[in-house]
């Protein structure tokens, strides 16, 4: 197929279109990255919101008491001592929420390096080998590709019972990389071929010290975008895995509190404060990232800066 | 042309071979032993009696041959259409389950995905010219795109459904009415359907319009277009070029998506309580219905590997140049 | 061009949507109504049936549809677990004729829904069926001799070893099926077939069935009718499929159930909040107590086989916080005997002042101390009296949310008292498969219901000999043979000898006491909602309204819940 590949992926229907390589050589090239970065408003805005969220992640959970524990009267709308209000076991709701931040945070970033470093690896070296090797890897990638993966997800849960948010976050990091793997392969073949590559390797420099010293930091934008979208897939796909009952066994993250929600009834006794808030934040911290996304695309790429 | 189908072929083969393997492999190694599970849910008091129902679920579930050879079975069953016997609905079996189940899914799915990918696709392509407009509909977007499915669904069910009461929400129709075709039964099916289908739309509908007006621009910042611009050629013309050629990858996204949006459809079903794959789903894990869940999963690799195709063959008619005979998957 | 696709695009989802009638069709009602159940004609219920009903096969009395046994196929007997009473349903009597005889004379001008006549030939080949080993009620043949028809109504049995508690059982709990249809059925068939297109001899005849339904409709020849004077009010009964209790309580509120037998969390509230909803009692405990939940020790583990550990374990759990706040107050604390309360005159409430225990971290703590298990590590945990640490685990299947919750609230408790318990929750068939082969530290267990003698409990408590796979009875593979053989003497005494009985069970009840193999915890309800909004007149504890079991829940139309159906009243039409 010559049609260009979109880097979309099974991470959420996030379409970064497909940004030019930004040549990140030399100071003076980074300098004007920044000047474009903190003047950036969908960047600054979304950075603001996750790091807002992030902080609540790490420092709430000291702030409040255990989140499963029966602190308060059961089921009670929201109030001066309960923000957030509590459970129907009369749980603090607010607890449940920051606790569930970390497991946000937690899963979506171990995830998200998994799956960008696996891809990395396969992208690299099947586009820099090329030949059988390539051939291989791209036949793997592209099964791991077509494959469901919240289906081969749904399955491994059911049957290895996931116990802990870091087990989850292993699972779902091992099934999304295929579509990093082909857009970078992508990006390395063309890569291959600049001049500063053939320099490198005519200088008689190994395979490995190209590919990370010269390949990789010209992608480097473009990586940190893959691992913002494979951060906002794999915290997707947490949720919907625990809200299926499929999530860890201990502890609480926010599709926990969804799934709890259900299982109580919450939506039939009128308790929103049980379920709005979980998916609220989901969703603000995914939304957030993809817009950071697309703020970060119009630093890197000049032709979308709004002018 | 045929080089590029042979290769796709062979790639959907190998995923399919690689799926059944996992599929029939799992289990095997998982904790829990159904067979000892149905016969505990008998109850029989007697040795002889337990080691008899042992005796008979053990040949019914092909557990009383050696190991190869119940992966060879498993592909006969497979080949065969048929995928066992269900725990949970013991004695039916898999196939009737699910066949039961698919045409609800489909239901929901064609039409949430073909109509959020084509109104995704114009509404993106309509923004990507309209700076007010695209400001305006942008955050909407992104917020839809990064909404988790069953978040959307359980606000739709409540707000929508129980505090408004616009909407009926649980099953696909109501509990007194008996199937037919009448019009009493197709409005109350229709009206348990809306729900869940505009959920589903909606979370992907937002997906394809970002795609849509970022290639869009980026089309438009091409220098194909700027040429043509400064040839004179009207924008509207610009701009039909720039959608054509932003379609193609769009179509390649869908065939990306398709595994996404089929699981994002098991969750709104669980949330709608809406009697399809997904909650067919839920049911065979909550039982650990192995065989069911096999099933399914296997139901629903081959409808993506279908999907996939048929999205392959759309692209070869709609790319011109690979109609024009470059085949060949890169 | 682009117009076109548009419509091409609705219309194909239009299509699609209607296609979906089609496959789902077919069966289903007779026209009435056109095209629905009359809804001022019809119940609706929920909460037994969790997946599609797949067969209707009586004698798999785990899995059959809600309804076969109790609406299609009937008992000998009728025994209503609230009165304690036996009444004669299919039979117009029996008795014991002499020690080791038992004689059924069925009631005049029985038919099957074929219009075969039912005969004492059905009873004695319903019984001989047990003599199959897959046959839930095998364990008959162990202390039967013969089972022979005398005449065309009247059936005699011989028994080697007369076991009057445990054949009472049989009588009430076990539906007759008719000879002239089963008689050629393989062993297979029996106990594994499907049985389509149910022949009985009950108020309902097989209607239809869907994925999420099971349809009866009434059965206008029923004998009830003149030989009781029984008429059961709804023309169909519908029994929807909830696998989820929030569905079902969804569905109530709708006012699309009538009767819901599922576990509803928060009902307690919504029974205050105006929603013409019925619960059995018009308070705390709102239902009926069906059957105790259980903790169960395995005794053939350090500690756990040392009752006075499991004392210190038993008075560690807080019961009053599940009870309060895990239900929200729907189920109650139970008796250290763990008998329901339907079997209060049993408890000698003496002894159990005297040997009981109850909530007390303070005196588990003590009670840890005095039989030596000390912390030795300063991790505020105790060890084992051989200084290994102690690691328990409580597994509970996963999914059973009221359970899981209850587990970690009962590990809390450990933990407060100083053992090491934590909650686990493996699948469902995992949690049956350590039940069985004895590979656990501690669960839940709730399998006996109410039912017409206390012997079930205590024969679920102490049952012999230990195998290697421990089916039904005493999971915690406790070993006392003197119990057992007190439970065998209390199976062969008379059901109307209540003074022998109650004998026996206080000194087993001593025996249970003191040794905790098992630790009851609370009842379980006897969960079920109903809505007054088209049927009225449901069971309840006060006024004139009938005091019945009111479920659907399978084995207990037998209990007397199928009487419930003639009790029912149309609800005022406003």
């Amino acid at each position: 197929m010559t049609a260009p590949e979109p880097v979309s992926g099974e991470s959420g229907p996030e379409v970064a279109a497909v940004p030019g390589v930004a040549t990140v050589r030399g100071t003076g090239v980074r300098r004007e990255a920044l000047y474009f970065a903190v003047r950036n408003r969908k960047l600054v805005g979304g950075l603001a919101v996750v790091v807002v969220f992030l902080l609540a992640g790490l420092v709430g959970p000291l702030l409040v008491g255990d989140p499963l524990a029966y602190v308060g009267p059961p089921a009670a709308a929201p109030s001066g001592e309960y923000p957030l209000g509590t459970t129907t076991f009369g749980q603090d709701v607010l607890a449940q929420l920051l606790h569930g931040l970390r497991a946000t945070f937690l899963v979506g970033t171990v995830a998200a390096l998994i799956a960008g470093v696996i891809g990395m690896l396969v992208g690299f070296t099947g586009g820099y080998r090329g030949g059988l090797v390539d051939e291989v890897l791209n036949m793997i990638t592209n099964i791991v590709l077509v494959l469901p993966v919240l289906a081969v997800l749904m399955i491994i849960a059911a049957y290895l019972q996931v116990r802990d948010v870091l087990v989850q976050a292993v699972i779902i990091g091992l099934f999304s990389w295929p579509w990093v793997a082909r857009a970078i392969r992508a990006q390395t073949f063309s890569l291959r071929a600049r001049e500063f590559v053939d320099l490198a390797r005519l200088s008689g420099m190994p395979v490995r010290r190209i590919v990370f010293r010269e390949i990789a930091p010209n992608m480097a934008s473009y990586l940190f975008m893959v691992f913002i979208l494979l951060f906002g897939g794999s915290v997707l796909f947490a949720a919907t895995l625990d809200f299926i009952g499929l999530g860890p066994t201990d502890g609480i993250s926010l599709g926990l509190m969804l799934n709890h929600a259900k299982q109580w009834s919450a939506m039939n006794l009128g308790m929103w404060w049980w379920f709005v808030p979980p998916g609220l934040a989901i969703t603000a911290i995914v939304g957030a990232m993809y817009v950071m996304n697309v703020g970060l695309d119009e630093v890197f790429n000049p032709k979308l800066r709004e002018t | 042309m045929a080089r590029y189908f042979g290769r796709k072929l062979l790639i959907y083969a190998l995923t399919f071979f690689v799926a059944v393997t996992i599929n029939w492999l799992i289990p095997r190694f998982m904790p829990g032993d159904p067979v000892r599970a149905m016969v505990a849910r008998a109850g029989l008091q007697t040795p002889e009696g337990v080691a008899a129902m042992r005796e008979y679920y053990s040949s019914l579930f092909g557990f009383d041959v050696p190991v190869w050879q119940q992966y060879l079975n498993f592909w006969g069953g497979i080949l065969r259409g048929d995928l066992g016997v269900s725990l949970l609905a013991f004695p039916e079996p898999v196939t009737s389950l699910i066949l039961g189940a698919v045409p609800l899914t489909l239901g929901l799915l064609i039409p949430a995905i073909l109509l959020s990918w084509w109104a995704g696709n114009k509404f993106g392509a309509y923004a990507a010219r309209k700076k007010v407009l695209d400001n305006a509909v942008l955050p909407v977007w992104y917020v839809l795109t990064a909404t988790p499915y069953m978040w959307l669904a359980i606000l739709m069910a409540w707000a929508l459904g129980k505090v408004a009461g616009l909407f009926p929400v649980g099953r696909p129709y109501s509990a007194s009415l008996v199937p037919e075709w009448s019009w009493l039964f197709i409005t109350d099916l229709v009206s348990h359907w809306f729900l869940p289908f505009l959920s589903l739309f909606l979370v992907a509908f937002g997906g394809w319009a970002i795609g849509m007006r970022n290639m869009v621009i980026y089309e438009l910042e091409a220098d194909y277009a700027h040429y043509l611009s400064s040839l004179g050629a009207p924008p509207k013309l610009v701009r039909r070029y720039a959608f054509r050629n932003a379609l193609l990858p769009q179509i390649t996204g869908l065939a990306l998506q398709l595994g996404v949006i089929v699981g994002g459809a098991v969750v709104t079903e669980i949330v709608f309580d809406y009697r399809g794959l997904g909650y067919l789903v839920l049911e065979a894990i909550k039982a650990t219905d192995f065989f069911l869940l096999q099933g399914i999963f296997l139901f629903i690799v081959i409808g993506v590997l279908l999907a996939n195709f048929v999205i392959d063959i759309v692209y070869v008619l709609v790319d011109p140049r690979t109609r024009a005979g470059m085949g060949g998957d890169r | 061009m682009r117009n076109r696709w548009r419509y091409l695009v609705l219309l194909l989802s239009v299509g699609l949507a209607a296609a979906c009638t089609g496959v789902d069709g077919g069966e289903g009602g007779d026209g009435e109504g056109g095209g629905s159940y009359p809804r001022a004609q019809t119940l609706f219920t929920s909460g037994t049936q969790w997946g599609a009903p797949v067969n209707w096969n009586p004698i798999m009395n785990w899995t059959y549809a809600t309804g076969t046994v109790g609406l299609v196929y009937e008992t000998l007997f009728l025994h209503d677990p609230l009165t304690g009473e036996f009444e004669p349903w299919l039979a117009e009597s029996g008795d014991w004729t002499n020690d080791n005889t038992y004689e059924v004379t069925l009631r005049e001008e029985l038919t099957w829904t074929d219009g075969e006549p039912i005969t004492a030939e059905d009873v004695v080949f319903t019984v001989n069926l047990g003599e199959m080993k897959s046959v839930p009620y095998n364990e008959l043949w162990k202390f039967l001799d013969s089972a022979e028809a005398v005449d065309e109504r009247t059936a005699r049995f011989t028994f080697s070893e007369p076991r009057y508690q445990q054949w009472a059982n049989w009588v009430y709990f076990s539906p007759i099926v008719p000879k002239h249809l089963w008689e050629d059925r393989s062993e297979k068939d029996v106990t594994a077939g499907a049985n389509e297109n149910p022949v009985g001899s009950g108020p309902y005849k097989y209607e239809a069935h869907d994925q999420d339904r099971q349809v009866w409709v009434k059965n206008d020849d029923w004998w009830g009718k003149e030989a009781l004077g029984l008429d059961v009010k709804p023309r169909y009964v519908v029994d929807l499929v909830n696998s989820s209790n929030e569905a079902a309580l969804s569905q109530l509120l709708a006012g699309e159930i009538d009767l819901s037998n599922n576990f509803l969390p928060g009902i307690a509230d919504l029974v205050k909040g105006g929603y013409k909803l019925h619960t059995y009692f018009s308070q705390a405990p709102y239902m009926l107590a069906a059957n105790t939940t259980w903790m169960v020790p395995n005794t053939t583990r350090a500690p756990l086989n040392d009752p006075a550990f499991r004392r210190a374990l038993a008075n560690s759990v807080d019961v009053g916080k599940i009870v309060n706040s895990v239900y929200g107050q729907i189920v109650s604390p139970a008796d250290p005997t763990g008998l329901l309360p339907i079997w209060d005159e049993y408890i000698d409430k003496a002894q159990v002042d005297r040997l009981g225990y109850s909530f007390d971290t303070n005196r588990a703590k003590s009670l840890l101390a005095q039989a030596g298990y000390r912390d030795t590590n300063g991790d505020g945990l105790v060890e084992n009296k051989d200084g290994s640490p102690i690691e328990l685990t409580l597994a509970t299947p996963s999914g059973w949310t009221d359970w899981n919750e209850s587990a970690r609230v009962i590990a809390e408790g450990a933990k407060a008292a100083g053992i090491n318990l934590t909650s686990e929750t493996p699948a469902d068939t995992v949690v049956q498969d350590i039940r069985e082969s004895g590979d656990f530290d501690l669960i839940l267990d709730n399998q006996r219901q109410m039912d017409n003698t206390p012997w079930r409990y205590l024969e679920y408590v102490f049952g012999l000999p230990i195998r290697e796979s421990q089916t039904t009875v005493n999971y915690g593979r406790y070993e006392n043979q003197q119990a057992w053989d007190l439970v065998n003497q209390l199976d062969a005494t008379k059901i109307d000898d209540r003074a022998g009985m109650k004998a026996v069970i206080s000194r087993l009840h001593r025996i249970q006491l003191t040794e905790l193999p098992m630790i009851p915890l609370w009842y379980n309800g006897l969960w079920s909602q109903a809505s007054n909004s088209v049927w009225t007149n449901w069971p309840a504890d006060s006024g004139d309204a009938p005091r019945l079991v009111p479920t659907m829940w399978r084995g207990y139309l037998q209990r007397g819940a199928i009487k419930m159906l003639a009790e029912l009243r149309p609800a005022e039409q406003q």
